[in-house]
Order: structure tokens, then C-alpha cells, then sequence
């Protein structure tokens, strides 16, 4: 099983540093000019109809209020009932909301399966039989494990039935498109399985935790356990390479673009990085344009357009 | 009967005449008394020789066109210079002012569609598939991972699919990229955050900025005009000075109030900056500024100097490069007078070029708001009495996406409404929520070839829809006058083709004009209406 070992290691930290440089490259990517959308949540007072602080005369010159738990309410309702899909697509939501709600499910578990580990090492029993927080970790945890693998794979049914079947999506679907459903699916069937046939699943799922966590050769697995892990693996090495990292980009979006209203204010960060961006060489070469490589950003806008102007029509 | 057939995002290269079919049968229907089919006007055919020119048809309506170049080496020559402009679009260099956002949509699209059902030209035309808001998006973004992002050839092929570059499916973008208003409608709905509107706008700008074509009327006659004659309407200094003198005296006349437009006043409270549009099209318009800034005792003016007297900037619709130009001459005008604030206008895209997205580009501008503001702060000052019964006629509110979905000015215009206008009535759905009058984006000053037709079938049809609908307790079959309240140029265009196009004012007394209208047709003062529906 040390090939297990290797290729869980490898797995994770491969995960962390695609979704973290990714996210580092989207952070570290230039400000852009605002493009809000309304209904903002943090506009305090006014989110509710969608207005903002611009409905205000002098609005510079008043403070602005953030109404932060607006925004993290907005999210969770986002996130946790994918509210979105929800009101404008309901027949979607129908297979989306468990396809998506057993992935939380899944990482829930995953942890109490990880807090498990921490508590055998700690020589803390866990056995079900067992009274005490072991044991009711491990029946929390079998029971979240029988909700999400059906509720799981009650999603994919539907997703991917809408898939296939909806020309709406059919259209646009690629290849991955199936398998990505098909693989998150056979997640929830491997776990499904593996709770099925093993009376002992949460102390087997605990033991693959302990072992990496002390660095020791992984102990043998029930079948169905082991291959459950093995897709597990496979999805999270797969994951950042696809559109599906909207599990953490969709905090952009929302954070750094639809609701990013801050103005700019001189000597402000937004002011500093936008001033360097001034300074860029422009090589867009419609002759209105007038760029040469070497003429700046300001440069440009400062000028009037060039006189070559073709017409199209 | 209908001719709808399903097409795929790969057919965009193929080399068959006209990509998608439109037949009226296919559109949403409308409400009495324009539900019969018979009795609507048609759609203009373009004669054949005219989709020959242009070559690789699109949906058989023309609002750009590009003449088709005669060889295949002219062809593969603008292939290249796309695939240039396409690593451009990308690049920090030329493109830092969307590139976060762009690559954000690019690179998460679920392909869920739950956008599309948001879109009211996708609807309106009867869910005619070049329409989807994904439809352009998915293009854009399969060509982004063939020739920006390419990795493997097979595991790009795997997550996004292929696509052929060739002529035709550029020239087919190209006009795919304008019918589209950018209402951003269908970025509201997006679970994930992404913006199809805004895909949109950086394809323009690539066509723009890169290849150098755009709509003469955004273009020659919009932003290179403005910069090099003043105003986008073609007048220079002197001539918006004598046809404002011409509205102060008409209104003078009118009112019985001395009315005189402020020029170049230094340090004034107030830069009062009008979409010029409306100084040609609805003179009432400033005319009811000067009147109400001046009986509220406000200090303003307006700017004499070249393009400080057209708070328009088509360059939003298109180009970065022409709305930085057009926004800098703003900003510098209203420093130039020492005025305290720039007020825009009734005009949404204004609003938003200058009130929001230059706001990054120019660190410490002078502090600019939206006339709805002022005019709030006006009404409720007390300074101005006012009778709202003189505005006992069914009124609606129109909300420009600029104004509102995009800036969160929803409530200034609704109290004054409430409180002056005692028959109004809101459309649905409104506020941040609201449709698009069909204009957005530069189309309402577009009308060549057979493009008016489409706005007014296809893109104005959800808000003409809704206006019927916001009236359905009066009597459409009746011309007793009906108002919507569109305080917003580009809007009031368009709403102006569609009642004209539909016959709605002769059928159904469907009136429109702003919002300061409204406002001084109450006002105690003015003795005789100052909204005269029959000369409207």
C-alpha cells in the first residue's frame, strides 16, 4: 500500500498548489475598471431593492458603511442552497442542489473522518460500540455517510439526465461534461458501496488518515474502501485542472468584480497599481488607435484619434 | 410557419449562406392590441446581392457588415490579425482594464444556461440559438483555450471542443457581437459570478481596437467625432450655444419664466453635463433643467468647451481607448471651470461611463453624480412648490440598466414619482431587475440596412411588452395620453422608434419622455402644461 501513501501525498499537494497559484494569479492580476452589478449586500440600508451609495447627493463626501453580514448571508444562501440556480433555474436545481450539497457532505465527513484519526492516535477509542466522542463521531459520520453518497447519486441521476436529454445543455456539453458527473458519481457510489459492505467503514477510513498523518505505510484496505479512496484521489487531482475550480474562483467574481463599487481615491492602492498600469506600452494596432509598442496607456488617451478611420459599412 | 433548426456553436465557421433563420411566427407574442401578426409591421428583407457583399450571414440583418475580402489570402490575413488581437484581448498590457473579469468568465462556465433564461433577445426572438448569451461566449472562449490557452490538444479538445477559425466565423462574431445590448441581465442570474455582457463588450473591443471595425455610428459618427468636433451630434461649441439660445427662448416663451442657460460659470456648484442628444432631439429636457436648477436657487453651469457640452461616450459600447479619451476631456473641463460637481444628465450610459468605470482610470476627478440625485434633493427642499394633480395622467417608470443595475440608482426617481406623478405604476420586473428597452449598448442610434427592424421586433419587444402590461388597467385601444418616464437619452430613443414602429401613440396614446419633465409640469409656477401631449 505504499503506492497508496505516494500517490495520496502527491495528490494533495498537487491540489494546493494549482488551486493556490491559481488563486494567487488571479489575485495578483491587474485592478480592473468597476464593473458592478446591482443588488450589491454589503450596501447598507439599500441592498434589499438593489440600490447603492450613489443614490445619495455628495455620497464622496459621506463614509462608507459595509454591511458585511448581508454579503456573508448572500454567500451562504449562495453556496450551501445554490440560490442562484434556484430562482432562475429551477429544473436544473432539482439535480444540481444534491449533486453539490453531498460534495459538502463529503468534505465534512472527510474531516470528522481526519478528527477520528487525530483521536486514535491520541489512543482515544472510536469504536461505534463505544460511548464517549469517538463513538459518536463515528455514528455522526456513517450517518453523513449514507446521506450524501444517496443524495449524491440522486443528483448525478438527474444532472446528468438533463444533461443528455435537455438540448439546452446537450448543445454546449463537451465530453468532460459527462465524465465530470459520471466521476463525481462514482464517488458517491464508491462511498456507497464501501458503507454497505464494511460495518467497520469509519475505523478502516480513520486508519488511511492515521497512517499519513504518522507518515506510516497505509494498512490494508476493505476492496470497495480502497477503491473509493483511489477515485476520491483521482477526482481531487483532476479538479484544478478543469472549469470546476468555480468552487473557490466564484469568490472573485463575486468579491473582486460584481461587487467591487470601491471608487478611487488619490494615494489609494487602487490609485498607486492604477497609475502603473498608465504606463503600460499599448500595441493594438487599429490605426485609431495610434499605438507604436513604445506609446503608454495615458499617452494614448491623452491624444485625439488617429486620422487613418476605416468604415465598415 | 416557423423555420427555427438547431444550431450548434461549431456551425459559426461553416460556409452555408445564413446561419439562422428569423420569422416573426417564432417571436413571443404580445399583448392586446398587438396580437395580431397580420397587423404588425414586417421585417425588411436585405437584398441578396447586399448578403453576398458581406458574405458569411448571420441571422439575414446587417447592423455592421464587413465586405467580404475576394481571396482566400485576404481571408487568412484577417484570421491572422484576429488571432493577434485575440492574445492582446489577454494581455495586461492592452487590455488591464477587463482582463480579470474576462478570464474569470473564460475559464468557469458550468455551461448550466441558467443565464440564458434571463436574456430578453434570446426570448423575445423566440429562443433562436445565436441569441443565448452563451452562444458568442462559448465561441469566444473555445477559440481563448485553441490559440491564448492552448495546453494539450487533446484534453483542451476533452474539457472545451474544438472550433474552426476561418472568415466566416469572424465575420459572423463580428455582427453576433452587436445583438446583444449589453443589459447584463444574464450576469445577474449567473450563479457563478460570470459575465456573458461583458464577453460581449471585449469582443467589440477586439474587433475595435485590433482589426478596426466598429459601427460607423458608435465610431466615425460617435467617438471620433465627439473628440475631434465636440459633441457626437456634430455641433461644435458655437452651434450648441445658439440652440440652447433657441430652447431658452422657446421656453421663456412657454413658461412665462425668464429662462437662461449658464455658460463657463467658474466655480460654480454645479457642471450640469447633458447627453447633447437631447438638446437636438428633446429640447423640453434642458429646458426643464434651467427652469427647475434655477427656481431651486442652484449655482451651475455648462461647459462651452468642445466635447464639455455631450456628457455621451459611445466609447463604453466598444473601445477603452476612445471612452478613456472621451472621459479625460470630461474630467478636465470640470477642473478647467473649478466647479464643485459634474451632475450627468438624464442619460444611463453617461452615468456609468463617466460616475463608475473612469473612476479607475482618473484618481481624483471631480466628484460626479446623476441628475436623479439632485433632482430628489431638489423636490423634497420645499424651495419649489409643487401640484402633483397636475400630473393626473397614467405614469410608468422605464429604468435604464445603466442607471440602475449597473450604479444602484433605483429609489431617487420612484420618490419623486410617487410624490408627483399621482398615477404611477411600476412595470415588472424593475429596479436592478428590469429589462432593457432594446436600445442599450449603442442601438439606438443604429438603424442601417434592416437593423431597426430587429430592435424593434426582437430587442425593444420584453420592454414594449412590459409598458402594455404596466398599462393594461387603462384602455390601449384608446389614445388617451399614457407617460412612461425614461430618464435616460439612449432609452427615450429607443422607446420613441418603438411607438412609432408599432403606431402605440396614435393607437394607444403610449407617450415618453424624462423625468424632469414630470417634475416641472408639477411645479405651481409653471401655469400653462409644460408636457403638451399633443404636440408630443
Amino acid at each position: 500500500m505504499i503506492l497508496l501513501n505516494i500517490f495520496t501525498y502527491l495528490t494533495v499537494l498537487l491540489f494546493l498548489f494549482k488551486i493556490l497559484s491559481r488563486a494567487i494569479g488571479i489575485a495578483l492580476s491587474p485592478i480592473h475598471l468597476r464593473w458592478e452589478l446591482y443588488p450589491i449586500p454589503h450596501e447598507k440600508g439599500k441592498a434589499k431593492y438593489g440600490g447603492s451609495r450613489l443614490e445619495e447627493v455628495d455620497w464622496w463626501e459621506k463614509p462608507i458603511k459595509k454591511d458585511f453580514i448581508g454579503e456573508w448571508i448572500y454567500m451562504a444562501k449562495e453556496i450551501i442552497f445554490l440560490h442562484g440556480v434556484r430562482i432562475h433555474n429551477k429544473k436544473l436545481w432539482w439535480g444540481s442542489f444534491p449533486f453539490h450539497f453531498a460534495l459538502y457532505l463529503y468534505a465534512f465527513n472527510t474531516i470528522l473522518i481526519f478528527l477520528g484519526a487525530v483521536l486514535s492516535l491520541n489512543f482515544i477509542n472510536i469504536s461505534i460500540e463505544k460511548n464517549g466522542i469517538g463513538g459518536f463521531i463515528n455514528y455522526i459520520s456513517v450517518i453523513i455517510g449514507w446521506i450524501l453518497s444517496i443524495t449524491g447519486i440522486i443528483g448525478t441521476i438527474i444532472l446528468l439526465f438533463r444533461r443528455i436529454f435537455d438540448k439546452n445543455l446537450s448543445l454546449y456539453s463537451t465530453a468532460s461534461h459527462y465524465f465530470n458527473i459520471l466521476l463525481i458519481g462514482s464517488v458517491y457510489i464508491s462511498a456507497l458501496v464501501w458503507l454497505i459492505s464494511d460495518d467497520n467503514f469509519f475505523i478502516h477510513a480513520s486508519n488511511y488518515f492515521v497512517a499519513l498523518i504518522s507518515f506510516n505505510v497505509i494498512e490494508k484496505l476493505p476492496a470497495a474502501g480502497l477503491i473509493h479512496i483511489i477515485i476520491s484521489l483521482a477526482f481531487i487531482l483532476y479538479l484544478p485542472f478543469t472549469h470546476m475550480t468555480h468552487f473557490f474562483t466564484k469568490y472573485f467574481t463575486y468579491h473582486s468584480v460584481r461587487w467591487d463599487d470601491a471608487p478611487n481615491v488619490p494615494g489609494s492602492d487602487i490609485a498607486n497599481e492604477v497609475s502603473k498600469y498608465l504606463n503600460y506600452p499599448v500595441t493594438w494596432a487599429a490605426p485609431h488607435i495610434g499605438a507604436d509598442g513604445s506609446k503608454t496607456w495615458l499617452a494614448i488617451a491623452s491624444e485625439l484619434p488617429g486620422k487613418e478611420v476605416k468604415n465598415v459599412n | 410557419m416557423s423555420t427555427k433548426k438547431t444550431i450548434k456553436v461549431q456551425d459559426i465557421s461553416s460556409h452555408i449562406k445564413q446561419l439562422a433563420e428569423l420569422n416573426n411566427v417564432d417571436f413571443v407574442p404580445l399583448p392586446p392590441p398587438y396580437d395580431n401578426l397580420e397587423e404588425l409591421p414586417g421585417f425588411k428583407k436585405i437584398k441578396e446581392e447586399t448578403i453576398d457583399k458581406f458574405g458569411g450571414g448571420l441571422d439575414g440583418v446587417i447592423a455592421v457588415g464587413i465586405p467580404k475580402p475576394e481571396t482566400l489570402l485576404e481571408q487568412q490575413k484577417v484570421v491572422n490579425v484576429f488571432i493577434e488581437g485575440l492574445h492582446k484581448l489577454f494581455s495586461k498590457e492592452n487590455n488591464w482594464t477587463f482582463l480579470q473579469p474576462l478570464t474569470l468568465s473564460m475559464e468557469h462556465c458550468a455551461r448550466c444556461q441558467t443565464c440564458s433564461n434571463n436574456c430578453p433577445v434570446f426570448e423575445s426572438s423566440g429562443y433562436n440559438e445565436i441569441y443565448r448569451p452563451t452562444y458568442r461566449a462559448e465561441v469566444l472562449r473555445k477559440l481563448y483555450f485553441k490559440y491564448v490557452k492552448p495546453g494539450n490538444p487533446i484534453f483542451r479538445t476533452f474539457q472545451n471542443g474544438d472550433i474552426e477559425l476561418n472568415w466566416d466565423l469572424i465575420a459572423r462574431l463580428f455582427e453576433l457581437s452587436y445583438r446583444c445590448t449589453l443589459c447584463r441581465r444574464c450576469a445577474s442570474s449567473c450563479p457563478i459570478g460570470l459575465d456573458n455582457g461583458l464577453i460581449t463588450h471585449e469582443l467589440r473591443k477586439l474587433f475595435s481596437s485590433e482589426l478596426g471595425w466598429f459601427p460607423k455610428e458608435l465610431h466615425e459618427k460617435g467617438t471620433v467625432q465627439q473628440l475631434l468636433v465636440g459633441s457626437s451630434t456634430g455641433m461644435n461649441s458655437l452651434v450648441v450655444k445658439d440652440n440652447m439660445e433657441f430652447i431658452d427662448e422657446d421656453m421663456t416663451e412657454k413658461t412665462g419664466i425668464k429662462v437662461e442657460t449658464k455658460w463657463d460659470v467658474e466655480g460654480a456648484d454645479v457642471l450640469l453635463l447633458h447627453n447633447a442628444g437631447e438638446i437636438l432631439a428633446w429640447p423640453e429636457n434642458p429646458g426643464a433643467f434651467a427652469i427647475l436648477l434655477d427656481a431651486a436657487g442652484i449655482s451651475w453651469t455648462m461647459s462651452s468647451e468642445d466635447i464639455g457640452y455631450d456628457g455621451v461616450n459611445y466609447g463604453l459600447f466598444y473601445d477603452d481607448v476612445q471612452l478613456a479619451r472621451i472621459a479625460k476631456k470630461h474630467l478636465d473641463v470640470a477642473k478647467k471651470l473649478k466647479v464643485k460637481k459634474i451632475v450627468m444628465g438624464e442619460c444611463g450610459h453617461e452615468s456609468k461611463a463617466l460616475g463608475a468605470i473612469a473612476d479607475r482610470i482618473f484618481a481624483g476627478a471631480v466628484p460626479r453624480e446623476t441628475a436623479m440625485t439632485l433632482m430628489e434633493q431638489i423636490v423634497f427642499s420645499g424651495k419649489i412648490k409643487f401640484d402633483p394633480a397636475k400630473n393626473n395622467f397614467p405614469v410608468t417608470l422605464h429604468d435604464p440598466c445603466n442607471l440602475t443595475r449597473s450604479l444602484g440608482v433605483i429609489e431617487p426617481q420612484r420618490r419623486i414619482l410617487r410624490y408627483l406623478a399621482p398615477r404611477f405604476r411600476e412595470m415588472y420586473p424593475n429596479g436592478p431587475h428590469n429589462y432593457c428597452c432594446g436600445g442599450g449598448s449603442g442601438f439606438a442610434i443604429m438603424s442601417g440596412y434592416n437593423f431597426l427592424d430587429w430592435r424593434m421586433h426582437i430587442s425593444g419587444r420584453k420592454k414594449f411588452e412590459q409598458i402594455l402590461q404596466a398599462f393594461s388597467d387603462e384602455d390601449l385601444y384608446s389614445n388617451s395620453p399614457k407617460y412612461v418616464c425614461a430618464p435616460c437619452s439612449n432609452c427615450k430613443g429607443q422607446i420613441r422608434d418603438l411607438f412609432s414602429f408599432y403606431g402605440a401613440t396614435a393607437k394607444s396614446g403610449l407617450h415618453y419622455g424624462g423625468l424632469v419633465e414630470l417634475i416641472v409640469n408639477a411645479m405651481v409656477d409653471i401655469k400653462e402644461p409644460f408636457i403638451n401631449f399633443e404636440e408630443m
